[in-house]
């Protein structure tokens, strides 16, 4: 538009006004990734006005605590987007890892009880996650879409969570995952020390290593990557097993929160698990799922989740606002994609 | 649509992962559900194999067959007309959403949002005859609010562009909220029976010549879908911009106005199914339609296994209903716990759609080597 209104040039000079404007037209976007934080710091003050028990120290390590648990889960589901490229038949996505994370809390809690060691018990626990993520991969990988596959993950998963706990909520005291609930280290809590360090080799492996960027290269264009030499069906399948084995990690930080593995609790978990991964599209300048904005998002999830109802709002609502903001995102998003393509 | 993507993806190894691929599954589908009990197991299995292997097509109605034999074997009731009726009209609802979804899928979208349209319907029928409305203020009010939930799908992905599974699984979470705070917290709502009109009754537990209602309108309801999607201008439009937006938008087709009355058209077959479901259930229970997400999902692509092309189609829709009604229906004859069923479903409906594939590509290389 601005090439086209300005008074018509030399030839010469037609590159430079068509850079010009597109560098006008580029420097929103260098502002767009300032959004998350503002809209983080904005909900901060928010609830810390409203209620003033909110800045409290206990009260905000309690937040990073519950944070925990879905920013790691969310890592995995942003491994998977960003392999899995925006496509829309093949586009990734895993809907089974809310099961896979009440799967892997509830069988390291059974396996506790039958007076397995804790350092077997999360072996075979992690170990029986990342084979779940490996058919998901498998399957993927053979041409099935992932919405298909995994939604009937979910559905297995669950069902087998059902059957390994008896549908009954199964209690562990083990010291490990007491010291995980209630220990702490240099006065961070054990949990936000274990999001810390997933958080930092999840961070390096796909900002700093050549595998994450052949995984974002497989994303963006798989047969490019292909004719580049890159194995596009290992970084799809990794990408899945990758996504459950995070998951089963983060099921183990949930039951460990809870003194106890719920059956239904990974139903609960995957909005807030989808909302922290597609939040993290506004902590990002390209408006893409990120792994720091996954981070983010997962903090502001929890801070929206404890800031709600500590000012009394009902759960119900909380769930709405949820649904409501990942639209939000979403709807900016795709607004913003158009635009860039025109 | 997806075969095309990943045939290219691994040339060298897929004849190899397709054969294994394809033994593996076969005899899991004969073994897995059969026990190796008499003589169904071997049998069946070779049955899948044969067919399977010279048509894949012929995959879904052959597993059909295989399931009907098995469970015939394993329980003498299974085969009686009482049963098979009794089936039939219990999934007459999961036949309404995998039509419902049918559509949507044809038109290039998906819908996880069905079993939102199913529950508001029901909902808002409930609230309507418990605040003694007429059945027909009842009826018409529920259709209106599962319009409003398509409506709001079609917003979403034609207006502003948001994928149709992400705007969708959105709606989902939403309307699993609206639903909590329209009942304080999920507290069902019950209707004497005095308070239900008889005519809103009958749509649950009433007979035409014999037969279950909610039958009869699920089969009418198919038999409209089916001419409006095969014989209408509206159903060709879609099915085009559903396979190729592009090349229809450039054809001067409104690829847009066809997905946004494809997803208020499902939910106003979903709302019909909503309707049914409070006059049989006598009420509402929070999130009981989201039972027939899954289900309807998986049976429209079974069904476009049973198409050359992978089309969504309704005869392979009700061939995928049939599929999950036979299995519910069998392990609960059989006495398999509740605890496995979601298990059997997700398992079925993987392998089905596995062999499809491998088979399909197994076929499409023989012509080239």
């Amino acid at each position: 538009m601005t090439a086209l209104s300005a008074p018509p040039a030399p030839a010469g000079q037609a590159p430079s006004a068509a850079t010009e404007s597109a560098t006008k037209r580029r420097r929103p976007v260098s502002r767009l990734g300032l959004i998350g934080y503002a809209i983080v710091v904005i909900e901060i003050v928010v609830f810390a006005v409203a209620s003033p028990g909110f800045l409290d120290p206990a009260n905000l390590a309690t937040i990073l605590t519950q944070s925990a648990v879905y920013a790691i889960a969310a890592f995995g589901l942003s491994i998977v987007v960003v392999a899995g490229g925006e496509d829309v038949v093949r586009g990734g996505i895993d809907l089974s890892i809310g099961a896979v994370l009440g799967f892997s809390g509830a069988l390291v809690a059974v396996l506790l009880q039958s007076e397995l060691g804790l350092p077997l018990a999360l072996l075979i626990g992690l170990g029986a996650t990342a084979l779940i993520g490996l058919v998901n991969g498998l399957v993927v990988v053979a041409g099935i879409r992932p919405l298909l596959v995994t939604l009937a993950m979910m559905s297995i998963v669950t069902s087998l969570t059902i059957v390994i706990t008896n549908n009954v909520k199964v209690p562990v005291s083990d010291g490990g995952l007491v010291w995980l609930r209630s220990g702490d280290v240099a006065g961070i809590p054990a949990a936000v020390v274990v999001l810390l360090l997933v958080f930092a080799v999840v961070a390096f492996a796909t900002g700093r290593t050549s595998w994450g960027v052949k995984n974002a290269a497989v994303g963006q264009n798989p047969t490019a990557a292909r004719v580049a030499g890159v194995n596009v069906n290992r970084h799809i399948i990794g990408s899945y097993v990758l996504a459950a084995v995070l998951a089963g990690i983060a099921g183990v930080l949930m039951t460990s929160r809870l003194s106890a593995a719920l059956p239904g609790i990974g139903d609960e978990s995957l909005i807030d698990i989808l909302l922290a991964t597609f939040l993290s599209i506004a902590f990002s300048r390209r408006l893409v799922v990120t792994i720091t904005g996954t981070l983010f998002s997962a903090v502001f999830v929890a801070i929206l989740t404890s800031g709600f109802s500590q000012l009394g709002v009902p759960s119900q609502w909380i769930g709405i606002t949820k649904g409501v903001l990942i639209l939000l995102v979403l709807a900016v998003a795709a607004i913003r994609e158009r635009s860039v393509r025109r | 649509m997806s075969l095309d993507t990943t045939a290219g993806a691994k040339p060298a190894s897929s004849p190899a992962a397709g054969a294994s691929g394809a033994r593996s599954g076969g005899t899991g589908t004969g073994g897995g559900r059969g026990q190796g009990t008499g003589p169904g197991g071997p049998l069946s299995t070779l049955t899948v194999r044969g067919l399977g292997a010279a048509v894949p097509q012929a995959l879904a109605p052959a597993v059909l067959a295989v399931l009907l034999i098995v469970f015939a074997v394993l329980s003498p009731s299974f085969l009686t007309a009482g049963n098979l009726l009794g089936v039939l009209n219990q999934n007459a609802l999961l036949l309404l959403a995998a039509v419902a979804m049918t559509v949507v899928v044809r038109a290039g979208g998906i819908d996880l949002s069905i079993g939102v349209a199913i529950d508001l319907a029901a909902l808002t029928a409930s609230a309507l005859l418990a605040d003694d409305y007429v059945a027909w203020v009842a009826i018409v009010g529920a259709l209106l609010v599962g319009l409003l939930v398509g409506a709001v799908n079609a917003f979403l992905i034609v207006v502003l562009r948001i994928r149709p599974f992400l705007a969708t699984l959105s709606v989902w979470f939403i309307g699993g909220g609206v639903q909590q705070v329209a009942t304080d917290g999920g507290s069902p709502i019950y209707l004497s029976r005095g308070s239900v009109p008889d005519e809103f009754a009958w749509l649950g537990a009433g007979s035409v010549l014999g037969v279950a209602t909610p039958i009869v309108i699920a089969v009418l309801v198919l038999l409209i879908v089916w001419a409006a999607l095969e014989r209408s201008r509206w159903g060709r439009v879609l099915t085009a911009a559903g396979e190729q937006p592009t090349a229809t938008r450039i054809a001067g087709r409104m690829a847009g106005t066809s997905m946004a009355t494809a997803f208020v058209f499902a939910a106003g077959i979903a709302a019909i199914a909503g309707i049914i479901l409070a006059a049989r259930s006598n009420g509402f229970v929070a999130n009981s339609g989201q039972l027939y997400v899954l289900d309807s999902i998986g049976a429209v692509f079974i069904g476009t296994t049973l198409s050359r092309t992978g089309r969504p189609n309704l005869f392979g829709t009700l061939v995928g209903v049939l599929i999950f009604a036979l299995l519910t229906n069998g392990m609960n004859l059989v006495g398999l716990s509740f605890y496995w069923q979601g298990l059997a479903r997700g398992v079925v409906l993987i392998l089905i759609l596995l062999l499809g594939v491998l088979l399909a590509r197994d076929r499409s290389r023989k012509p080239l080597t």
